[in-house]
């Protein structure tokens, strides 16, 4: 059994606890607080530290592996202080600050929960048993209101980034952006893949407060998957026009993730995702905003 | 101002492709056919399909068309050729005084579109380019739009793909066999309707249907496309990687006031949809967003031994026809101009025109404003 130590927020770690009874080979040993005041509670019976630098100075020994799940700036800060622990770490998601800490010696996992959305699971899944046969175009329309946006612009592009370099299996070979000048928190990129492989994303952190919207089309050359909220929504009457309800996908992304890093370490191998992942979906943002800024095409130099 | 109870007397000058557009001139009650007109010198097969439309509503055909232009007494003319032909035979009718209905694309050639913008202009006529602006679901983005309730409209995409196969799949060609005729493969076509790409000059799938969502944006917006940077690959039939011409699409959009778009269009196989293929329009506003689906309303329909290939949702309230001969006849009586005209048609076909350069090119193109 894989003790696990969990560095997050109240919020976090009842979405982990709630996970618990899913949670194959591995159990929750430890909680440090991502910032004073807030509580592992919800994990069960663990050792609660008294920051986050703590679990790092005095309970090493309570844990075989240590999930960070803050802010993008203190996971990697945290990631990079525990990197000499020599523990397993799932860290993020973080964006391209985790590329900093450079190859580790022991599994450092970055979390892309973008992955592991039941639906875009599906997708990936039709894709590696070749129903859809070659790859050819990935739409991806991501509206999110300002709120669940949050973060700079990159932070914002590399989920979808790095759905389409995973989807198509490589990094584009030019990128093309538009980002709009009357909503600086909306930008649109044209990734332009091997194979003529093409990628058409959008996304707008600019949505009023409430809900967001994420639609995912891969067409190839023998069929086409369409992952779409739209397909999904159903209807509430309550007076007046009804209102359209999307139907949860529940946390599998979280549970799944975690599972896979848990299950890496048991089969001591290299998680399904990687740090070069994230730093090609990194570097993939800002060829974006490269190109948005210079308004010219901008070839790829992320590596495959 | 027109006799609004007048009944147009409606030539149609050649129909030689899905023959919707003659077939929505006849189904209004203001427009009447009187008569199939042709030149002479056209090919058996047009001859063919003319005669055939002809005998069918029992109108003469007429292989000259100055003299069925001269004889019929015609208000207006409805163009239905293979597209190189769309703008001179429109500019022959509008020369003659006639209103001029025309199918899309409105040309292989941008020129060709200017002479017919300027024909149309000198001869003070109206010109309808078909157009899918009045269906149900995109009359819906248009009242949501122009009500303000996503505010000033920041972006807008259109995802339009045809689900339809176009012949032998890519990559089927065997050794030694010869690349598909592009024409003979349209007149084959024929037999099932997706013989919208029909002529001597092979079309990608953004110059046959580019219209249809480039009208979409330009509806909503009410603005021109200024440059573009677009993506094209044949990725699906063999007869369009024999031809060199597109299959998949992807194209950035830079509008007049800032609006930033996009396009995704191909045609995607059968395989790929349950019905004509998905196709979306996503706005995004200061103030929200909407997302439509063209294809509503729509009525699912499944039963035992159903062919494979017959849609599983059938569109339904879809008064697109009728509706943009609605368009046309008020058009006609009050002088008003139509939902698609000349100027808009051929910025339409600037914007595709410029968007498959880019995809030759792998660089931003500006779409060529009219001179």
């Amino acid at each position: 059994m894989i003790r696990l130590a969990l560095i997050s927020s109240t919020e976090t770690s009842e979405a982990y606890g709630a996970l618990i009874t899913r949670l194959h080979r591995a159990v929750w040993t430890v909680y440090a607080p991502a910032n004073s005041g807030e509580s592992g509670q919800a994990l069960g019976k663990v050792t609660e530290a008294a920051s986050a630098d703590a679990i790092l100075a005095d309970q090493t020994d309570a844990f075989d592996a240590l999930v960070i799940d803050t802010d993008p700036a203190s996971t990697a800060r945290l990631a990079k202080a525990a990197s000499s622990l020599s523990k397993p770490i799932l860290a993020g998601p973080a964006g391209g600050k985790l590329g900093a800490l450079g190859q580790a010696d022991t599994l450092l996992m970055p979390a892309h929960p973008w992955r592991f959305i039941p639906s875009i699971q599906s997708v990936k899944r039709s894709i590696d048993a070749g129903k859809l046969g070659q790859a050819g175009l990935l739409r991806i329309h991501r509206w999110l209101p300002p709120d669940e946006g949050g973060g700079s612009l990159s932070e914002h592009i590399l989920p979808d980034a790095d759905l389409a370099c995973w989807l198509f299996g490589g990094a584009p070979k030019t990128v093309w952006s538009l980002q709009s000048a009357a909503n600086p928190d909306y930008i649109q990129f044209h990734l332009g893949f091997a194979n003529d492989g093409m990628a058409m994303i959008d996304v707008a952190a600019s949505l009023p407060s409430g809900g967001d919207y994420f639609s995912l089309t891969m067409i190839g050359d023998t069929g086409a998957v369409y992952a779409d909220d739209h397909h999904n929504m159903n209807l509430l009457y309550a007076g007046g026009q009804p209102n359209a309800i999307r139907t949860s996908q529940g946390r599998s992304d979280l549970a799944d993730q975690l599972q896979e890093f848990v299950d890496a370490i048991g089969e001591q191998r290299e998680a399904t995702v990687t740090l070069a992942d994230t730093s090609r979906a990194a570097a993939v943002a800002a060829q974006v905003i490269e190109s948005a800024q210079t308004k010219k095409v901008v070839e790829g130099r992320a590596g495959n | 101002m027109a006799d609004p109870k007048k009944t147009f007397r409606a030539g149609v000058l050649s129909v030689v492709k899905h023959d919707y557009l003659p077939r929505a001139v006849a189904a209004h009650p203001r427009f009447k056919l009187v008569v199939v007109a042709d030149d002479a010198d056209q090919p058996d097969w047009v001859h063919e399909r003319n005669q055939l439309f002809a005998d069918e509503f029992g109108i003469p055909y007429v292989r000259d068309v100055p003299k069925a232009i001269a004889e019929y007494n015609l208000d207006l003319a409805a163009v239905s050729s293979e597209a190189e032909r769309h703008c001179d035979l429109a500019v022959r009718a509008a020369d003659a005084g006639l209103h001029v209905i025309a199918d899309k694309p409105m040309s292989t050639r941008l020129s060709e579109c200017d002479r017919l913008v300027e024909a149309v202009q000198r001869n003070d006529i109206k010109f309808l380019l078909w157009n899918r602006n009045y269906l149900p679901a995109v009359i819906q983005a248009k009242e949501a739009v122009q009500s303000g309730a996503i505010g000033e409209l920041h972006a807008i995409h259109v995802d339009f793909y045809f689900s339809k196969d176009a012949g032998p799949s890519k990559g089927t060609r065997q050794p030694g066999d010869p690349p598909i005729n592009w024409l003979e493969r349209q007149i084959e076509a024929h037999a099932d309707g997706s013989d919208g790409g029909v002529g001597n000059e092979a079309m990608g799938e953004l110059q046959i249907e580019g219209i249809y969502p480039l009208g979409y944006v330009q509806l909503l917006t009410g603005q021109n496309v200024q440059r573009v940077f677009a993506r094209t690959a044949t990725h699906f039939h063999q007869a369009n990687v024999d031809n060199h011409v597109d299959d998949l699409a992807t194209v950035s959009l830079e509008l007049e006031n800032g609006i930033v778009g996009s396009l995704c269009i191909g045609r995607i196989g059968a395989a790929g949809h349950p019905d004509i293929g998905e196709i979306k329009i996503h706005a995004v506003g200061s103030k929200g967003g909407i997302v439509i689906s063209e294809a509503r309303p729509e009525v699912s329909i499944h039963y035992r031994d159903q062919p494979p290939l017959e849609f599983k949702n059938e569109r339904i309230a879809n008064e697109n026809d009728f509706l943009l001969m609605d368009d046309f006849a008020r058009a006609l009586d009050t002088g008003c101009e139509t939902i698609l005209n000349a100027r808009i048609g051929r910025d339409i076909a600037a914007t595709v025109f410029a968007a498959v350069e880019s995809g030759n090119t792998g660089q931003p193109v500006e779409v060529t404003p009219l001179k």
